[in-house]
């Protein structure tokens, strides 16, 4: 049993990990109607300005901090000047660009930082503390509850604010935003500083165990993406809730079905992706979609 | 120009045009070099993966990361059965089914979302296949890969290896293509063409987009088996690193900067595959993912149409200056070709993935 609390645990760590990731996936979505490729992508280059930071002497909170700043402005930036582009065309299109922008930021990376796996501090201990007579670390638990604490401040954000209020009306419909003069095109740079400020903060919790290399995010990727699918995109409860089982799944996956084990877990929101499209095909939490010609 | 598309409609010119490539095809491999021609066998054999996410991608609209993982299917399925001593039709065959099945499951499935549900659920092929096959390793041969040497040239034809290899190439891979130019210009091509447009307006027309969506990646999948076959038979070696995710990104990029829903940029997509890492690697190979991601940023936003648009995309300038001149030179706004067989695949090239934009701010 305390082998299972243990996994249990760290997956929903990891998994709420790949909740932070898959929300900005959300919200970049809700806001454009396109799925960003390179969100976990900007997430590492966020993670490398941190570590380079610290790499100077900067505190590691200082740095996690002024590298999510960073990352909010070259959200806005990025949506500014390469996504508006095409967001009022073809999705398809959309996507093949963030898969370019993908392509881009991780061999900037690797142009600048090297593509050898560099040592990322942790910001909470490696020590382990007894719960339920199970030795579970204190990183997974802090990871946790900072994710449980973004996730409050996300939503305080868009219910209690007016910022988060336009913000929900640009994305419900974009043209009668701009009627009542809200400024759409910045609010967009916004969503998309948001959603790289979240990536950052995943990329800095997920970098200390994965150690940092230009490809970190890749399976990540996999995981969030599957989790928004699994969640319906419509629905951020539905995703955190999902990733959140895809971590602890992936994990016990991993110890008790033999032929999966550590290096093949990653087939496993494959795996559960594949049946909820056979059974529920608009996700667990989504709503049925009805277009209009 | 329209004289040019006039005279090339004629059955005859057509006719010697097709023989005279023929000839020159069958020559070349025999009279240049072997570093030539290795280099035009890879050009082929990626040539066809990119054939094969056409399309799905570049015809019917749907975004796959996934292909590359067919290829690498493919590959070592051929190496398998040409290990086991299979007859070397059968291992064809199995090589091109296997993936098929594969790409027809995971279609059933991944299309039933709307959407970019198809790009969310195949960029899981590469990553989880990497794993796969290290797992697989008594199929496989793990992370030292499988190497197979059934395609040397045999010692009736009096060929060296890379010439035979060659014209392997050549013959499949040419088969394949015109088999592929007939299944887009056809019926199924306007179905795939009427999806990628509008599913609403499609389902209207008695054309379900789930059903089609689903062939398409299903003949994409099997394409990508004739070109894992192919890789097989030319690079004699496969491992897990052959369907890593960056393959598949570069894969997606060459079908891009080629040209999206063309036949001539799916060969130009499998050049831009085999030469243009040359080039950069050739620069610094840390930078070739950069490199990469710049040049496919810059084909979208400045040729959206990729090369294969080039020539018509340079003429609309020439003529945009020539009026502007004020030469008071009269010419129809778009010379667009004369309707009949070529207008379809014009089409079809103008409603490639990235181009209905390029006027938009």
């Amino acid at each position: 049993v305390g082998q299972f609390i243990q996994l249990v645990v760290d997956g929903l760590a990891n998994g709420s990990i790949y909740a932070v990731l898959a929300l900005a996936i959300v919200l970049v979505n809700q806001a454009t109607g396109l799925v960003n490729f390179a969100q976990g992508g900007m997430a590492v280059l966020s993670t490398y300005a941190a570590w380079r930071l610290t790499e100077q002497g900067v505190p590691l909170v200082v740095a996690i901090l002024v590298s999510v700043v960073v990352s909010f402005v070259i959200g806005g930036l990025i949506e500014r000047f390469v996504m508006r582009r095409f967001e009022r065309g073809d999705p398809d299109t959309a996507v093949v660009v963030t898969i370019g922008l993908l392509t881009l930021i991780t061999g900037l990376c690797g142009w600048l930082w090297s593509y050898n796996n560099q040592q990322f501090p942790s910001l909470f201990s490696l020590d382990t503390v007894s719960l339920f007579g199970a030795a579970v670390s204190v990183r997974s638990i802090g990871t946790f509850v900072v994710v449980v604490a973004i996730m409050l401040l996300v939503q305080a954000l868009f219910r209690g604010t007016k910022f988060g209020l336009a913000l929900r009306a640009v994305a419900i419909n974009p043209e009668s935003a701009a009627f009542s003069g809200l400024p759409v095109g910045r609010l967009l740079m916004a969503g998309w500083g948001l959603a790289a400020a979240l990536g950052a903060v995943a990329g800095a919790l997920v970098a200390p165990s994965l150690t940092l290399t230009p490809g970190m995010m890749n399976s990540a990727l996999v995981y969030a993406l599957a989790a928004v699918i699994l969640g319906g995109l419509s629905s951020p409860i539905g995703v955190v809730v999902a990733a959140c089982l895809i971590g602890v799944l992936e994990n016990l996956a991993a110890v008790y079905v033999p032929f999966i084990g550590y290096d093949l877990r990653v087939a496993v929101p494959f795996i559960l992706v594949f049946v909820v499209l056979v059974v529920r095909p608009q996700g667990l939490f989504g709503r049925k979609v009805v277009v209009r010609v | 120009m329209s004289r040019l598309t006039e005279i090339s409609s004629l059955p005859w010119v057509r006719w010697t045009a097709g023989a005279v490539v023929a000839v020159v095809l069958l020559v070349l491999p025999l009279v240049s070099s072997e570093y030539a021609n290795q280099n035009l066998a890879r050009i082929g054999v990626f040539a066809v993966a990119v054939l094969g996410l056409n399309v799905v991608m570049g015809y019917t609209g749907q975004v796959s990361l996934g292909q590359i993982f067919f290829v690498g299917a493919g590959a070592y399925v051929t190496g398998y059965g040409a290990n086991e001593g299979w007859n070397i039709g059968l291992v064809l065959l199995a090589s091109i089914l296997l993936p098929g099945v594969v790409g027809l499951l995971v279609a059933l499935a991944a299309a039933r979302l709307g959407g970019l549900a198809i790009a969310m659920v195949t960029i899981a092929l590469p990553i989880v296949g990497v794993p796969l096959a290290k797992r697989l390793s008594d199929v496989t041969g793990g992370s030292q890969g499988l190497s197979s040497s059934f395609s040397n040239a045999p010692a009736w034809t009096g060929l060296f290896n890379d010439q035979w290899q060659l014209y392997l190439v050549l013959v499949i891979g040419g088969a394949t293509f015109l088999l592929t130019r007939n299944l887009v210009r056809g019926k199924y091509g306007r179905a795939f063409a009427i999806v990628k447009a509008n599913e609403a307006v499609a389902a209207s027309m008695g054309i379900s987009p789930y059903r089609y969506k689903v062939l398409a990646f299903t003949v994409a999948s099997l394409i990508g088996g004739v070109s894992g076959f192919l890789y097989m038979a030319v690079i004699q070696f496969t491992s897990p690193e052959t369907m890593t995710f960056g393959h598949s990104v570069t894969l997606l990029a060459s079908m891009v900067i080629g040209g999206a829903g063309s036949i001539v940029g799916s060969m130009l997509g499998g050049a831009y595959y085999v030469l243009v890492p040359q080039w950069t690697n050739a620069i610094d190979p840390n930078m070739t993912e950069l490199l990469q991601g710049a040049l496919l940023l810059l084909t979208l936003f400045l040729l959206p149409g990729g090369l294969v648009s080039l020539p018509r995309a340079i003429a609309r300038r020439l003529r945009r200056n020539r009026r502007s001149g004020g030469t008071g030179h009269h010419e129809t706004p778009s010379a667009r070709p004369a309707p009949g067989r070529d207008g379809v695949e014009e089409t079809a090239t103008d409603g490639g993935i990235p181009t209905e934009r390029q006027e938009q701010v």
